[in-house]
């Protein structure tokens, strides 16, 4: 009888719980500018995000399926599966999910909780990041704001390995990386509002999400066996907005201290040290004929960088300094350029039918652009074409890192239903 | 007998009264909900006929001055929230979430004549008028559909640093209500018709039609507040930006 009385229980709950479910369709080609063959990259073809909310608890299931056109395959990625309970004081999550933070609007150095997948770069907000195993807690009071976020297990950015259509090849895949001894990492941000504007501070505690040669063990005098792992890396982050008249103005920094600090006896272990600082300004600005204009001016300063690193073209060990250091965490494109300038701007016609959206990344190092133009209209309600062009520019010195893109321009066509 | 004649001279110039900050005051003081909830349909149609409708849950006290609004439909609209707060002291506060970034995104509440989600209404149709920072004069009284009106001229002072130069209001005699609108670019030229309809509920005249035609751009929008609910007693801590993180189940 008790059973029956706790099924029937659990029934009603079920039943008087709330479902939301959205997502979409999309089959997306991406074909080259300059011989329109088309690029053998993953997308995300159907994406399917679940809601069910109970009580005090929200229930979500983010989930994609990535296909390739090359070799016509499929997969299924369980993007997000987490519970969420809503208590008076805040919020408590746990579960795989990803996390935001930073304050402009994507290039958030701030934001290193989730490992980047690269394969989805250019998609904007959560789309780009990898999903991990974490329990978030937020508390709100009057008008403060503290979280705080553990990560029991370091995920790793995803790399494109192999990937001739990829714009980066990657040189190395490593075949193993070091075991890390402890691989808990912890977040906590705190926010407030000040008159006008919001103010947050952020530590993370954690490990690089792209990997580094550690160190050179050796199998014996002529088997040499590359020790890859990622680096100790801690955060501290500074973020405001605020507004100056009718521009709103959205920065953060984070200021980055990484260490090699594996326990190793290899034959050669690259004792590394390093401090780097990479930011973002974002200014924005909406018209009176609702256009909106956005620059970002991203930066990466590495300030110091000590200890011995391997040379790929002497193939020897070298000393590491602030030209050869590679940051392990930020935002990717801060590595892409020491200073890079991004303008957007946007404009919707036709009842927000249309939206066309420009966006120009001009390297302030040295010469160096991507443009980029796009195009979506709904044609009935929910079904939308997509239409984009992105376009890049080197300086013909093959490391430019502009140049090494210039393949990679392209235009993509989409056809989008979303439910 | 004197003391009648009096009375009625004291209930005349309250019904009738000779200026329009007097009139703006009884409008002001008329009797509002603690709270209003409503489930709104906006509707959107453009110079071409073609319509676009969302449905937004509505929740607001203090006669507007928080408000937080849910989008419930259309599907790239949908769980997309905006969390509105008046300070008297300092600049008004704006958020939105938006779930596909998975960030409350603090927007500026000085861009007054921004577009309200792609509708005819601006961020500064949908705030409250403070009777100080504007000017009102009373013009000839008119009638709307067999109503005895007022009619104001609202003149936003200069420091607000309104989209509009001045608004035309008719203003139902009876009930205190805006039952018409026009609204002046800077420019002076006509901008925005408006025309509210309201239901008596609970003791209450609250709005439940509201029809926005902006003439300039030849588009339209009208919103139709269904399920309102009055005095269902909301607790101001539901005006955080946590809870623009959820939809309410009602």
């Amino acid at each position: 009888m008790r059973n029956r009385y706790i099924f029937l229980l659990l029934t009603c709950k079920i039943l008087f719980g709330q479902i939301s479910i959205t997502g979409s369709l999309k089959p997306t080609g991406m074909f080259r500018l300059s011989d329109q063959s088309r690029m053998d990259l993953p997308f995300r073809l159907t994406e399917l995000k679940l809601g069910y909310t109970m009580g005090d608890f929200d229930f979500m299931l983010n989930s994609a399926v990535e296909h390739r056109w090359g070799e016509n395959m499929s997969a299924i990625d369980l993007r997000e599966a987490y519970v969420i309970w809503f208590p008076n004081w805040g919020e408590v999550k746990f579960g795989k999910q990803i996390h935001a933070w930073g304050v402009a609007d994507g290039n958030n150095p701030t934001d290193n909780l989730n490992a980047y997948d690269y394969y989805f770069m250019f998609l904007p907000g959560t789309d780009r990041k990898v999903g991990s195993l974490s329990a978030a807690m937020t508390v709100y009071w009057d008008d403060w704001q503290l979280e705080g976020v553990i990560i029991p297990d370091h995920i790793p950015n995803r790399m494109p390995f192999h990937e001739p259509d990829f714009p980066f090849q990657i040189p190395i895949e490593p075949s193993k990386y070091e075991k890390i001894d402890n691989s808990l990492e912890f977040g906590l941000r705190l926010k407030t509002t000040f008159g006008e504007s919001d103010i947050g501070l952020s530590y993370f505690n954690g490990r690089d999400r792209s990997f580094s040669l550690l160190g050179v063990d050796t199998f014996n005098i002529i088997m040499i066996s590359p020790k890859f792992g990622y680096r100790a890396t801690t955060v501290f982050g500074l973020n405001m907005v605020t507004f100056i008249d009718d521009i709103t103005i959205r920065a953060e920094a984070g200021y980055f201290t990484t260490e090699n600090n594996y326990q190793e006896s290899w034959f050669q272990f690259f004792e590394t040290k390093a401090e780097y600082v990479q930011y973002v300004i974002q200014c924005e600005y909406r018209t009176a004929s609702s256009f909106t204009i956005g620059a970002q001016l991203i930066g990466n300063h590495v300030l110091n960088a000590v200890g011995q690193t391997f040379d790929l073209a002497t193939m020897g060990q070298t000393t590491l300094n602030t030209d050869n250091f590679t940051p392990g965490l930020g935002t990717p494109f801060a590595m892409i350029a020491e200073q890079s300038l991004s303008i957007v701007g946007s404009k919707t016609l036709f009842d927000e039918s249309l939206e066309l959206n420009y966006n120009l990344l001009i390297n302030l190092d040295e010469k160096g652009q991507m443009i980029g133009v796009s195009a979506e209209y709904s044609f009935v309600e929910n079904w939308f074409i997509d239409g984009s062009v992105s376009y890049f520019e080197g300086d013909g010195n093959p490391q430019n890192r502009f140049e090494q893109l210039e393949d990679f321009s392209h235009f993509q066509l989409q056809l989008a239903y979303r439910f | 007998m004197i003391r009648k004649i009096l009375t009625l001279i004291i209930l005349s110039s309250i019904v009738y009264p000779q200026d329009g900050i007097a009139i703006a005051k009884l409008v002001d003081e008329r009797k509002v909900p603690q709270d209003i909830v409503s489930k709104t349909t906006m509707l959107l149609t453009n110079s071409k006929g073609k319509t676009r409708t969302s449905t937004i849950l509505s929740k607001s006290m203090n006669n507007g001055s928080k408000q937080i609004l849910w989008f419930l439909n259309p599907a790239d609209d949908k769980g997309v929230a905006f969390l509105k707060i008046e300070h008297d002291d300092k600049a008004d506060e704006m958020r939105m979430w938006l779930p596909a970034f998975k960030k409350v995104r603090r927007i500026a509440s000085s861009k007054k004549g921004d577009s309200f989600m792609g509708s005819d209404l601006s961020y500064e149709d949908m705030t409250n008028r403070a009777l100080d920072e504007n000017t009102y004069k009373r013009l000839d009284d008119d009638t709307i559909d067999s109503k005895a009106c007022f009619v104001l001229e609202v003149v936003p002072n200069a420091e607000i640093k309104s989209t509009y130069s001045k608004h035309i209001t008719w203003i139902e005699k009876e009930t205190l209500m805006a039952i018409r609108e026009e609204s002046y670019d800077l420019g002076g030229n006509l901008r925005k018709k408006k025309i509210f309809l309201f239901e008596s509920l609970s003791g209450y005249n609250v709005i439940s039609n509201i029809f926005v035609e902006d003439i300039q751009k030849n588009h339209s929008t009208k919103l139709t507040m269904g399920d309102i609910k009055v005095d269902s007693g909301l607790d101001e801590s539901l005006f955080q930006e946590k809870n623009l993180k959820r939809l309410p189940r009602n």
